[in-house]
């Protein structure tokens, strides 16, 4: 298996106020390395303020990192160099019903990346709307409507319609199966599988359900104050967590696990 | 003798085009000192339940039910101020989303004071004053809040949600309630903070008596502390019974699928595999199906399901259902082992690969 996305050292700081000759600096991220294959799921866990999210917005290329690489395919991405990475590298928010613009249809919304990014003409974007809305299980005639007539699993559906539609290779899920009912996460969940089966994607899931990620994740990276304190297979680390704060996590959650 | 008896309790709500029947002829008893889980997703009704029972809905909700009674008396013959004075007494409510419940131009102290009753305290007037500082104090440390000096003097945007949640249920306390009802009191916290919330409550059970009414939209956050569950869906009851009963033998359609399709309880489930689901979604208010409203995605529908199915009890193991799945823990059990053995010699295989 070929590496997919490869991230080499990086690291994210950011400047406090101080007096000007001592700056001072805090480390939301420190330096950090991994490599992803495709068809394989990162998850990255750990507690509010450790980084992870930081990690999302600096592989997404929303933040700039203070150091370090990101390859993909063995190409350099650099920051603000939109047209390349955002092609193949997309992401899911946590709550789709205020990341989808109200006052856009969802042809309209679609339509937005791919005439941006590709050199398709009308009835070629619409032709593909029309499938990619297909295949994350909704009907091609959606996309005359406006998301405030949709429900809420039907909005994250559209989400992954919009991070597929560019058929790329890396997705980002930010927390995006949290506010969903049950019912329609295990629906999100399967189809997510489809999808990682059918096109070859690689995911990078962020979770604090450790259910989900047991489920869904083939490595995991756990994430502590910018730290890495434990990575490797998931449920090697699941059976038996090696530091203190997977155990923590862990524990938190183990009463669930435990009951059965 | 039950604390809480309901029958059939029913909740309308008024539109221009007619009155919707959002809970659907609901039973709930509860016995003092027990901790109730009550289960549903978005659009169950459940919270709607929570409110009529304190009786705080609006004037367009209207509440009818076949029996009511709070400890033994009849409350539906009560009149509303009597009620209220009653209720307000016993049971205690912890709302969703603590920041957004607390009085955001108050401070702590004084929203903690003001909940406390004038008549638990004894001596003369100008006693009281000291008294209740002391009592906010100890308040504050019952839900193990150590450093009470900072947190009275400070106003609910300037602590975090789980501290809030703590002192809305120190709030809670104050009147010394019989029964709590807590609704989702862990929605959008970490996870940690959820096992502290859930612990502390805990305590308070077993060293109050108190019993729990705990509302959840997720099967898994609440199994490990409760010792009953009810389950509801789309404002109709479907099954309660004891915790062990709901998750080794659910009988409902519905029930077996959320316990099927949750990872976390499951752990029989393989790594990567399909999980079970329903197909479509909830439905929403405005178009409900007739009958069991599952129906249109109950894997086991059949004709007869256009009506509303009664309540079925076996051994205390209540199912609104048609066609209950009876038999089918005894043929799946095996089958869940041998699916826990292949997962395992999966994951050998794909070691020695690697």
């Amino acid at each position: 298996m070929t590496v997919l996305l490869e991230i080499k050292n990086i690291a994210k700081s950011f400047k406090l106020k101080g007096h000007w000759l001592h700056k001072k600096t805090f480390c939301a991220l420190c330096p950090l390395s991994f490599a992803l294959e495709a068809k394989k799921t990162l998850a990255i866990v750990g507690e509010a303020g450790s980084g992870k999210s930081t990690l999302a917005k600096l592989l997404v290329g929303a933040e700039c990192p203070s150091t370090g690489q990101i390859f993909l395919n063995g190409q350099l991405l650099q920051y603000k160099r939109f047209k390349q990475r955002s092609q193949h590298i997309r992401m899911i928010f946590q709550d789709s019903g205020t990341t989808l613009n109200p006052s856009l249809t969802i042809e309209e919304l679609l339509d937005e990346p791919l005439s941006l990014n590709t050199d398709l003409n009308e009835p070629q974007r619409k032709k593909l709307i029309r499938t990619t809305l297909q295949k994350v299980g909704m009907l091609g005639d959606h996309m005359n409507f406006y998301p405030h007539m949709f429900s809420g699993g039907q909005k994250q559906r559209i989400s992954l319609a919009r991070a597929i539609i560019l058929q790329p290779q890396v997705i980002i899920l930010d927390e995006a199966l949290a506010s969903l009912d049950p019912s329609l996460r295990s629906q999100m969940i399967n189809l997510l599988l489809d999808l990682q089966q059918q096109m070859g994607l690689a995911y990078i899931l962020i979770s604090h359900n450790l259910g989900i990620v047991r489920h869904f994740s083939d490595d995991v990276l756990v994430l502590s104050k910018g730290e890495v304190v434990e990575r490797g297979n998931t449920a090697e680390i699941m059976k038996n967590p090696q530091h203190k704060v997977t155990k923590k996590l862990m524990m938190s959650q183990n009463f669930q696990l435990k009951n059965k | 003798m039950n604390l809480l008896d309901i029958r059939n309790l029913s909740i309308e709500l008024e539109t221009p085009t007619g009155r919707i029947l959002a809970v659907d002829h609901v039973s709930l008893s509860m016995k003092e000192g027990e901790v109730r889980g009550l289960v549903g997703e978005s659009g169950s009704g459940k919270s709607l339940l929570a409110q009529a029972i304190i009786g705080v809905l609006e004037d367009k909700w209207h509440v009818h039910a076949d029996r009511f009674h709070w400890r033994g008396i009849d409350l539906l013959r009560l009149s509303i101020e009597e009620r209220k004075a009653l209720l307000c007494k016993d049971i205690a409510m912890i709302f969703q989303e603590p920041m957004s419940c607390l009085v955001p131009t108050t401070t702590i102290g004084a929203q903690l004071s003001e909940a406390l009753d004038n008549k638990q305290f004894t001596g003369y007037f100008w006693q009281k004053t000291k008294q209740r500082k002391e009592a906010v104090i100890k308040l504050l440390h019952k839900v193990g809040i150590k450093k009470h000096d900072v947190c009275i003097n400070s106003y609910p945007h300037q602590l975090t949600e789980a501290i809030c949640q703590r002192v809305m249920i120190a709030i809670a306390l104050a009147g010394q309630p019989i029964l709590l009802i807590a609704d989702e009191p862990t929605a959008a916290m970490e996870s940690t903070n959820q096992g502290q919330i859930f612990r502390l409550l805990a305590s308070l059970n077993q060293l109050k008596n108190m019993s729990i009414l705990s509302i959840s939209h997720d099967l898994e956050n609440i199994t490990h502390w409760t010792n009953t569950i009810t389950v509801m869906y789309s404002g109709q009851f479907v099954e309660a019974g004891t915790t062990q009963q709901i998750f080794t033998k659910p009988m409902h359609p519905y029930t077996r699928a959320l316990v099927d399709s949750s990872p976390q309880a499951n752990l029989q489930i393989p790594v990567k595999s399909r999980l079970m689901t329903l197909p479509g979604s909830i439905p929403i208010l405005k178009h409900l199906p007739i009958g069991c409203r599952l129906g249109p995605r109950c894997p086991r529908a059949q004709q007869a399901c256009v009506i509303a199915p009664k309540v079925n009890n076996f051994h205390g193991h209540k199912v609104s259902c048609h066609f209950p799945l009876k038999k089918e823990p005894l043929r799946t059990e095996p089958s869940r082992k041998e699916a826990l053995n292949k997962c395992d010699t999966e994951q050998v295989v794909s070691k020695e690969i690697f």
